[in-house]
């Protein structure tokens, strides 16, 4: 059931600015190309600005910032864009609007991250939306320079957070407020898929996947891994599908596990539809990640395609598993407690069918569908406060001189 | 130090003091404005969502006892003073106290009137469907709007508590914003997507 109905909304021409490369598939990227989708779905006109090298193909409505560069930030390499060359590009980006036309919308991501989104929040002088997707630990160099982004931050007219884990971090280091909406899934995409036979499960053999970077020790393949000889101890016919990318792991874990090292597959990366069949297909997904985490987004997939969701309990899985109903959850970085959720499931299927029911109605809440019309609905409220004192008389009077990269005086 | 040396430092002092005079004027200037914008659409929602209640009240979808209470609540928080004036429109003060507990009791009263999820999807899907959707709709972007003013205001205080902006008097006399406090939790099964 949907309430919140889209309003006869004159079309709106929105800028979308990411602050990762679409070079590397991430969360982030992912969402602000669907959210270009959905929005151009709902009839609006849709510009995006993210960092690309040139020879990546884009989708038409992104414009390439530039490369980004790999750099050392906050813990873990990023791939961000930044320096003077790009502030010139950002500057033409919202000066050239859409077809000549400014913005009426500019909507940014990440905008604490040292990237595009910053340089944007800089220079915009049209109504600011920024959606926070992280729950990110406070880093020493954001503290040197927040006295310079704190102003810039005023400028945000209305702040989304993507879980209620990202809207806390906010509130601890930011202060202020934000509204909480969910990142969205087409999750009639994930529903719909055909399965792969190959990948299916049955009653004997049984199909458990994994997802994630398998070099990335906080997406929690060592914790699955450890529990593989206890699972396969009771049911031994059990499949392991791992997907995702990491150079030399595989060799390395058919090494460690020794006589079990045949149940553990290792699919390399994916593409979305091998994604959605994968998890269309197997009997449970399991999410092992020991944190970090501040939404789950594949999770939602997992439970849209109708694959038994088994996670972590970290805050932000418990969420989005609707506090275990929705699926099932085990002691965070616990491979013996896996293992008995994972036993307990498999032997029990009337418990898998609740989940499963359960699920289907839960993601409804996810779906883009929804999440859209709270993104207009936030997009609708910025603008009727702008509009409720005929927008920014210093805009206007900035408007008859040059904009200057700094934006701020 | 001489005399010359000595103005120099006077002069710096000056320059310095005037630019942050500068800055600060535009950032006072600027969230003020965002304070006051920020009100007007959250008073503009309230009202829209008085206005859907005392619909669904005379809708007749509601019991008797209901729909006297939630219109009465209603012309209670449309009669506590909606902005109607361009001057109420640039207070900034919150909305009054007397407003706020009317807008709270609305929301008490539509709660407990509307009653539980399965009573509110009977509600969306009976007659008075449209109503109710246009209620939860006003009430939703109501609850944004008053996140995204709330947001404003603690700003505006912010920058309004830095010395230089006290110093040289950059306020005005416009009186200190107030956030707005009152109770507009929706009622879980009217949340968008939810239930």
């Amino acid at each position: 059931m949907r309430v919140v109905r889209r309003r006869s909304h004159r079309a709106l021409r929105v800028g979308l600015v990411c602050p990762y490369s679409f070079d590397a598939p991430g969360g982030v990227q992912f969402h602000v190309r669907d959210l270009a989708e959905a929005l151009q779905a709902a009839g609006h006109e849709v510009s995006v600005l993210a960092p690309s090298s040139e020879d990546t193909e884009l989708p038409g409505v992104v414009t390439a910032a530039g490369r980004a560069v790999p750099v050392p930030y906050n813990g873990s390499v990023a791939r961000l864009t930044f320096g003077p060359l790009t502030a010139t590009r950002v500057r033409r980006w919202l000066e050239g609007g859409i077809g000549g036309h400014p913005f009426d919308i500019v909507h940014l991501h990440e905008p604490m991250v040292p990237s595009l989104s910053m340089l944007a929040l800089w220079q915009a002088t049209e109504p600011v939306v920024a959606t926070f997707h992280t729950s990110q630990v406070r880093s020493r160099a954001l503290q040197v320079a927040y006295p310079l982004v704190r102003q810039s931050l005023e400028k945000i007219a209305a702040r989304i957070a993507v879980s209620e884990d990202a809207r806390r971090t906010l509130v601890d280091h930011l202060g202020g407020d934000a509204v909480v909406i969910p990142n969205g899934v087409y999750t009639q995409v994930f529903a719909s898929s055909p399965r792969r036979p190959e990948w299916t499960g049955t009653p004997g053999a049984p199909t458990i996947a994994f997802l994630g970077r398998l070099d990335e020790p906080r997406k929690g393949l060592a914790v699955l891994l450890q529990a593989v000889p206890t699972i396969l101890d009771h049911v031994p016919g059990t499949r392991f599908l791992v997907a995702g990318r990491g150079g030399g792991v595989a060799a390395e874990v058919r090494e460690l596990l020794g006589e079990h090292a045949s149940s553990v597959e290792f699919l390399g990366g994916v593409t979305d539809a091998e994604k959605a069949e994968l998890l269309a297909s197997a009997d449970l997904y399991v999410a092992p990640q020991t944190g970090g985490e501040s939404f789950g987004i594949v999770l939602v997939e997992a439970m849209s395609a109708g694959s038994v969701v088994v996670a972590s309990d970290l805050g932000a899985f418990q969420r989005v598993l609707d506090d275990g109903a929705a699926g099932a959850l085990f002691h965070n970085g616990d491979p013996a407690h896996l293992a008995t959720t994972v036993l307990t499931l498999l032997a029990d299927s009337a418990r898998r069918d609740s989940y499963q029911a359960h699920a289907a109605d839960w993601v409804q809440r996810f779906d883009w569908s929804g999440v859209t019309e709270q993104v207009l609905a936030v997009y609708d409220m910025t603008l009727a406060a702008d509009h409720a004192i005929g927008g920014d008389v210093v805009r206007r009077v900035m408007g008859l001189f040059p904009r200057q990269v700094g934006g701020d005086p | 130090m001489t005399w010359s040396e000595m103005a120099l430092v006077v002069l710096g002092a000056l320059a310095v003091g005037l630019l942050l005079a500068w800055r600060g004027a535009y950032r006072v200037d600027r969230l003020h404005r965002k304070v006051a914008a920020s009100r007007i659409a959250l008073d503009a929602q309230l009202v829209r969502r008085a206005s859907s209640a005392v619909e669904l009240a005379a809708s007749g979808t509601l019991d008797p006892a209901s729909a006297v209470l939630v219109a009465d609540a209603a012309y209670t928080a449309s009669d506590a003073g909606p902005v109607t004036s361009p001057a109420a429109a640039l207070k900034m003060d919150g909305l009054g106290p007397a407003r706020e507990r009317a807008e709270s009791g609305l929301t008490a009263t539509l709660r407990e009137a509307m009653g539980g999820p399965e009573a509110v999807r009977a509600l969306l899907e009976g007659p008075a469907g449209e109503v109710v959707t246009g209620l939860a709709d006003a009430w939703y972007r109501a609850t944004l709007a008053r996140r995204f003013h709330n947001e404003a205001v603690a700003q505006a205080r912010r920058v309004r508590r830095l010395w230089y902006v006290r110093l040289f008097w950059l306020a005005g006399r416009t009186p200190m914003p107030r956030t707005v406090e009152l109770d507009d939790a929706l009622p879980h099964a009217l949340e968008p997507s939810g239930g």
